[in-house]
């Protein structure tokens, strides 16, 4: 009989599912990065010059900034310069404008994953920005889209379409030298997503968008800017799975979301990406900055998560409280198994008055995995009646493993209310014996439990991406009972 | 005590000897449950009531150390607590642990189809099984709205033993074993336990009331009484036995026995 | 160094008078020359900023000199004499004197000097502690002192010459043995003053220190203080605190468990008003199981106040069974005060029970609302209320020998808080 923690560890053995190589060839630059590059970058996409401009400021302030060390993460350092920059897949002149034209290959390796694209698109209503490789390959639903004055393309196309938009908001709420994984993004992004939400208008699809690292040794540096105008609305998912590797790759994406009077911005990720072996070898660098400004008044940006992979992750989706009576969220579960070292949480910073954030963390840790939530609420001096409600609650699984909790609380006005709350605990000997004499397996029990830990998260999710965000979890765990 | 007396026998426990960390509960317990019958199992703190029940559900850190238990005739000391579970084996928890966020129909659900699929039947469908819960709940008086709610999370005592009497009730185990399900129970909740186990009675089935008093008694009436004293059963009648216990104490057997 | 010249410390400390501390003054000097004070930069100095203290210091270090007795600390000390039954020793302006006439049975002092070389100083703080004291005081508690121990910490300030004192006191409790412990920081005058406490408790076995801390300073002297307690298996430490007093004032509180069954309760009331800067920052290592550890600290802010706080619990490998709990609650009652707060868990074991709870408000609407019903004017309730948040850390004071001495000087303090009827 097996009810001892370290049983519970083994029990659960499934390899990472979602590994495997799409063998289609890329075009590459060599790696190297100096202002040539960036120029190679910027001619390649064939961008106008004030975009070539906007990397190069980014290059030179990223060169004066130093790697940050504070986050409760370990690794040997990263050779920038033996990163290859761009990655293209060989189609790139010859873009396919519907699903049809997809390469089958890609197509294929979407089955893989089990996100059968036209099939979920079409089903689902969902509009579909895959970003493969760095450029985007396939967009689909454009004409619903449009109809609704909606604009989302890959970054590339909007800056050769809609350059007075992304002149006005790229860099708005993630400044070029914000931090040294942004600067970074800031000179060499490859692609990414950009949506427009025109005044008052309710997105009429949840947008969405999939993409996976896929070149060996391509540091993958998204860009990804949603400006909803006065009143509007939209839900915006993320999910990402990487293939199998030995190497550790860099991935530094940068995402910008500006939420204007009335607006309402929901962006949901489920985050996969290839946590590297038992020992450690391999998995990917997610060095990610996200943040939202709520710039006008009663606008809201809710942040929701599900961060399963990654041998490292560092990010902190934040939220700028700045008009009266915004809203920020964040909404995290956060699984670091066998070495995988997760430091992750939100800022929310409150300017406006009124303005109210709740946060609510949700922390697994098995293996001899790290993971710590890292916080910061920040009241104003200005942003009186403000409201913050933190929820902090780790689950530990084994002995081995780390549970940290870092919160920060600035507050500069006496009207604000303020409130942290944090627990430490682990699946009890008595819940899964409970469970057993109920006939359920010990696996399927910690499944039960984990989720049912995680439930305040998986609910704020779209209901297909809380199915597929509960089966990650029990992939992703899958060894660590035991 | 010779193995299948009667012609009924469902579960057979044979000289167990049980020990828990370094103490040795049960030594020698021998005891013979039919189909049909209801047990009511009786004895002072201590004595190793719960850790009966906990030895026959299979909890880990109750060890045989010698004897049997046989369910059906077969020895179920080498099967996992949810492989017993499934043969039909219930236990009706005298501390119902809180499995917080996990939905109460789920965790149902869950076991309903767990104990189906082991039975080669087809696995409830979400309509169905919100039928049947609702069903039994109405026969327990329980609200529906408990149905949502975290396994155990936040309820009440009696809340939480009529939650046990309702997995029992939606389970339909073989043999059910109740430990304590009568302490902390106001009346109200006291009887409404007993209609769920009195509903339950039938021929096919077994049901085991561990108690330390005689109130539970009065409510659902046993076949037969047996007490329990350091680890062995010093004495067995009818029902009787539990009204004279309840006037003279537990001192009394224990003394007859070991005189 | 951050504010302190290096070639001025060096050439002081050269001249202190030789003592068996030699060693470790070079030692320290040299830490010191490596890493200096820690500025904001510094993790654990983010919201404090040291720079005020290292120009004192940098100031006295041109003129030493140790400022002489005043009236007004005479009649404190008197006051203190006639306030409760306690064995003090007094500290003042870096000389150490007993004001008892027999020594407390079970306790024997002695100079740090007389005693084994302290450790290498952990901290910038404690390293310029250990390069700049004259000596220090070392208590040996050996059976259960009839009446509490007293520290009288008082600094005098008789001129206006920025004046610097440096104290350091070692106690170490035998097995099996208690004591309660009045840790009392006091200072008079209207000179920039700046005072550096080093503290060590060690408990032995079994034993247990109950320890009540006060710290009432003059509004324009600064405080840095530094308590390390470490308690062998079933050892128990029980504490209170009270900032009352000071301009800046940061007190480190170590708490080390590493022995099975040790446990440590820790509370905390600080009420910082118009230009104080209140800080305390508490660790608590959990390196075996089962152990416990409990603290609970409250702050009211008034005035041009901040506050910090920065609780950080740490359970190490192997220390299952351990039980933490953090608590912070702040009452915000100006428009200019600020309070950062952190509670901190870092863990690294499974079988643990861990939390911590922070909030930062106000006094409660409905509470106040039923007060005024019952015909207590706006002002009144909002007292009341504010001195029931205070009580719960009066409540939970470890032994009563100062109690009436302490509620009257909290009573002192609450009332001078102004702007209590901040609208909300």
């Amino acid at each position: 009989m097996a009810t001892e923690p370290e049983d519970i560890q083994n029990l659960v053995n499934q390899r990472y599912k979602h590994g495997f190589v799409t063998d289609i060839a890329t075009e590459s630059l060599p790696p190297g990065l100096d202002e040539d590059v960036i120029r190679a970058i910027s001619a390649r996409k064939d961008e106008p010059e004030f975009m070539l401009e906007w990397r190069l400021r980014a290059y030179r302030q990223w060169l004066d900034m130093q790697e940050p060390t504070w986050a409760h993460v370990d690794y040997e350092p990263i050779d920038y310069n033996a990163i290859s920059y761009f990655a293209a897949p060989k189609s790139d002149e010859d873009r396919p404008k519907s699903l049809d034209e997809v390469d089958p290959k890609l197509l294929e390796t979407y089955d893989k994953l089990g996100i059968p694209l036209h099939e979920r698109a079409r089903l689902a209503g969902v509009a579909v920005d895959a970003v493969f490789d760095s450029v985007s390959v396939a967009t689909t639903f454009k004409d619903k889209l449009s109809e609704a004055g909606v604009i989302f393309c890959s970054f590339s196309e909007a800056v050769k379409d809609h350059p007075e938009l992304v002149r006005k908001y790229l860099g708005s709420v993630v400044p070029q030298r914000d931090n040294f994984f942004a600067a970074l993004n800031s000179a060499v992004f490859s692609d990414g997503s950009f949506v427009y939400i025109p005044k008052g208008v309710r997105c009429p699809m949840e947008l969405s968008t999939y993409f996976r690292i896929n070149a060996e040794n391509t540091g993958q540096f998204e860009r990804t800017l949603i400006v909803a105008d006065e009143g509007s609305y939209v839900s915006y998912l993320e999910g990402c799975t990487a293939p199998m590797r030995d190497e550790n790759q860099l991935h530094a994406a940068v995402v910008e979301l500006v939420a204007l009077e009335g607006a309402e911005i929901k962006y949901s990720t489920v985050q996969n990406w290839y946590p590297g072996d038992e020992d450690g070898n391999g998995g990917i660098y997610n060095f990610v900055t996200k943040r939202g400004d709520c710039r006008g008044r009663d606008s809201k940006i809710s942040w929701t998560q599900v961060e399963t992979g990654s041998a490292i992750t560092w990010k902190y989706p934040s939220c700028i409280l700045r008009g009266e009576n915004s809203v920020g969220e964040f909404y995290s579960v956060a699984v670091a198994n066998n070495r995988q070292q997760a430091d992750t949480g939100t800022k929310m910073i409150h300017i406006g008055k009124n303005t109210r954030s709740t946060i609510v963390s949700k922390g697994i840790s098995a293996g001899r995995a790290q993971n710590a939530y890292r916080g910061l609420v920040k009241i104003l001096p200005q942003a009186s009646g403000a409201r913050n409600h933190t929820q902090c609650d780790s689950l530990l699984i084994g002995k081995t493993c780390g549970a940290h909790t870092f919160p920060y609380m600035e507050v500069k006005h006496p009207s604000a209310k303020v409130e942290h709350e944090a627990t430490t605990s682990k699946i009890s000997a008595d819940q899964l014996f409970y469970c057993r004499q109920r006939g359920i397996s010990e696996e399927d029990a910690v499944n039960m439990i984990v989720n049912g830990f995680c439930k305040e998260v998986f609910r704020e999710l779209p209901m297909e991406f809380a199915v597929e965000a509960q089966n990650l979890l029990n992939v992703s765990l899958e060894g660590a009972v035991g | 005590m010779t193995r299948g007396l009667k012609d009924n026998t469902m579960l057979n426990i044979d000289n167990l000897h049980v020990r828990t960390g370094e103490a040795d509960i049960l030594k020698g317990l021998s005891l013979e449950i039919g189909a049909g019958e209801v047990h009511a199992i009786m004895g002072p703190n201590g004595s190793g009531k719960s850790t009966l029940a906990q030895a026959i559900a299979g909890h880990e850190d109750y060890d045989i150390t010698a004897g049997r238990i046989e369910f059906d005739g077969k020895d179920i000391a080498e099967l996992d607590p949810e492989e017993r579970a499934r043969e039909g084996i219930f236990l009706g928890f005298q501390y119902p642990v809180e499995i917080p966020g996990v939905n109460n129909a789920y965790l149902l659900k869950a076991a309903l189809n767990a104990k189906r699929k082991h039975d080669g039947q087809e696995e409830i469908d979400a309509f169905e099984f919100l039928k049947l819960a609702k069903e039994k709940m109405a026969l327990l008086g329980m609200d529906p709205q408990f149905l949502n709610r975290g396994v155990n999370e936040g309820f009440s005592g009696g809340e939480k033993k009529r939650n046990e009497i309702l997995q029992m009730a939606v389970l339909e185990p073989r043999l059910a074993i109740l430990d304590e399900t009568d302490s902390g129970l106001d009346i109200d909740a006291l009887k409404a336990v007993a209609e769920g186990v009195n509903a339950l009675r039938s021929e096919d089935r077994a049901i085991v009331l561990v108690t330390h008093y005689q109130r539970l008694l009065d409510y659902i009436t046993p076949d037969f009484v047996h007490v329990l004293s350091n680890g062995r059963i010093v004495h067995s009648g009818d029902k009787t036995l539990a009204t004279e216990l309840e006037q003279r104490g537990y001192d009394w057997v224990a003394q007859a026995a070991a005189g | 160094m951050n504010g302190v010249d290096l070639t001025r410390l060096r050439a002081h400390v050269g001249g202190l008078a030789a003592s068996s501390l030699d060693a470790a003054r070079k030692r320290a000097l040299k830490a010191l020359e490596t890493d200096g004070l820690p500025s904001t930069r510094h993790e654990d100095w983010k919201y404090t900023d040291l720079a005020d203290v290292a120009a004192i210091s940098d100031a006295w270090l041109t003129r030493p000199h140790t400022p002489t007795a005043t009236a007004a600390g005479d009649a404190f000390i008197d006051e203190l004499k006639s306030a409760a039954d306690i064995d003090w020793l007094l500290l003042r302006n870096g000389s150490i004197e007993a004001l008892y006439a027999a020594a407390p049975e079970g306790i024997v002092t002695s100079r740090l000097s007389e005693n084994p070389p302290p450790d290498a100083p952990t901290n910038a703080l404690t390293a310029l502690n250990t390069a700049l004291i004259a000596d220090g005081l070392v208590i040996q508690v050996d059976a259960n002192p009839e009446r509490p121990l007293g520290l009288l910490f008082l600094d005098d300030a008789d001129d206006d010459r920025a004046a610097l004192s440096q104290t350091r006191v070692d106690i170490r409790v035998a097995a099996g043995s208690a004591v309660d412990i009045v840790e009392y920081h006091a200072s008079f005058g209207d000179s920039p003053h700046y005072s550096n406490a080093v503290l060590t408790l060690d408990l032995g076995e079994n034993a247990l220190a109950r320890h009540l801390r006060v710290q009432n300073r003059g509004r324009g002297h600064s405080l840095t203080q530094r308590l390390d307690v470490a308690l062998a298996a079933s050892a128990r430490f029980q504490s209170a605190a009270f900032d009352l007093g000071g301009k800046l004032t940061r007190n480190d509180l170590a708490v080390d468990l590493a022995a099975r069954g040790a446990g440590a309760e820790f509370d905390g009331l600080y009420l910082t008003g118009e230009g104080q800067h209140m800080d305390n920052h508490t660790r608590v290592d959990h390196r075996v199981g089962p152990a416990t550890s409990r603290q609970a600290y409250r702050g009211i802010l008034f005035g041009r106040a901040r506050g910090v706080w920065n609780g950080k619990a740490v359970v190490h490998e192997g220390a299952d069974g351990t039980d933490a709990e953090q608590e912070n609650h702040n009452l915000l009652l100006s428009e200019h005060a600020e309070i950062d707060t952190k509670p901190e868990l870092e863990i690294y074991a499974e079988d643990v029970r861990c939390s911590h709870g922070t909030t930062v408000g106000q006094l409660d609407e409905k509470a106040l609302f039923y007060l005024r019903s019952r015909g207590l004017s706006g002002d009144e309730a909002r007292r009341l209320l504010v001195r029931a948040f205070a009580a719960r850390t009066i409540e939970a004071l470890p032994f009563s020998a100062l109690d009436v001495h302490l509620e009257t000087l909290l009573d002192t303090r609450l009332a001078e808080i102004k702007d209590i009827t901040v609208s909300l």
